[in-house]
């Protein structure tokens, strides 16, 4: 079976044996050679570590930065998408004439002609800042409106995809529509560097008219 | 332009707009758990920072449901079935990264 994963596996072994017959080699040679190879080896055997120790580092810089870039435009960001779903929405509500989506189960008219199988789905999670500001606001009670807002607009895209992908097919309508919401979070928190974001997953029955 | 796959058409409404269901032939379903590799998962987690949406979730998902898809309807070949209708999906994630999608629905044959 050659699917990716057991490349995956197999490039990850053969670089670690090759790292490993790299040190090996360079510490038998450092026997009969200088000190310098000495180090030579200690550099090959640290490698991993070093690069652990890079993306550190890396990490400890880009988060702050992030953070404030997420500060400043999360929230505008998660309303603009809102507003261009909305206005995607119009077009094609203009080009199919009606609202295309509806929840009925089975077909009102008789003059089906064919029918299949539609489904849309998107990823959405709130920034850091936004998870900052829900949690004063948890403390303090009430509506948590920068969550709110993150999932509201979500599921405007996601509908507007199925819209899509229903135009894309050649339905003429998307019946029984249904909506599913999870967290892609899973439930026993053990670290804390898990990301958070919530699943919207439409699917429905597409129809096509005589 | 019917939509089937592998011949098999699969709908999720519980009876086939505009045909028949002459036999029902029990529950089919078909699961996929994927991850994405760490390099993906490390963008994510960045993104998830900055907020938004996470690209790199939203295809590992939709190709999962796609694999799901496929397996319930290999599963509908093998006992001869024409349809599945009624079709449900469940998510749940088992670590962050991976996460198990299952689709299960009621193999049927129609005329």
């Amino acid at each position: 079976m050659d699917s990716p994963d057991n490349r995956i596996g197999i490039v990850a072994v053969v670089s670690l044996l090759m790292l490993s017959s790299f040190s090996i080699v360079a510490v038998a040679q450092n026997s009969d050679a200088g000190e310098g190879s000495i180090a030579w080896g200690l550099i090959l055997c640290l490698l991993p570590f070093m690069i652990l120790a890079l993306f550190g580092i890396l990490w400890s810089l880009a988060y702050p930065a992030l953070f404030i870039w997420g500060a400043a435009f999360s929230s505008g960001d998660v309303e603009k998408s809102h507003q261009d779903a909305i206005s995607r929405r119009m077009v094609s509500r203009e080009k199919a004439g009606k609202e295309i989506l509806n929840t009925i189960n089975g077909g009102y008219r008789g003059d089906v002609s064919s029918s299949g199988l539609v489904h849309a789905n998107g990823v959405f999670g709130p920034s850091h800042w936004q998870l900052l500001i829900a949690f004063f606001n948890n403390l303090v009670g009430g509506s948590v409106t920068s969550f709110q807002q993150v999932i509201s607009a979500g599921r405007a895209e996601v509908m507007q995809r199925l819209r899509e992908q229903a135009e894309a097919q050649g339905w003429d309508e998307v019946i029984n529509v249904r909506i599913d919401t999870s967290s892609m979070t899973p439930q026993s928190q053990n670290n804390k560097n898990t990301v958070r974001g919530v699943e919207i997953f439409a699917y429905g029955t597409g129809i096509r008219y005589d | 332009m019917e939509q089937v796959v592998n011949g098999i058409l699969v709908v999720n409404t519980e009876t086939i707009p505009g045909k028949i269901i002459t036999e029902t032939m029990g529950v089919v379903s078909g699961s996929t758990v994927r991850a994405k590799h760490l390099g993906k998962d490390i963008f994510a987690g960045l993104r998830n920072i900055v907020g938004g949406e996470l690209t790199q979730y939203t295809e590992l998902l939709q190709e999962s449901r796609q694999e799901a898809v496929g397996r319930m309807v290999s599963d509908a070949m093998s006992i001869g079935a024409t349809a599945v209708v009624n079709v449900r999906f469940a998510t749940s994630a088992i670590t962050s990264g991976a996460a198990e999608l299952f689709a299960y629905g009621t193999a049927v044959k129609y005329e």
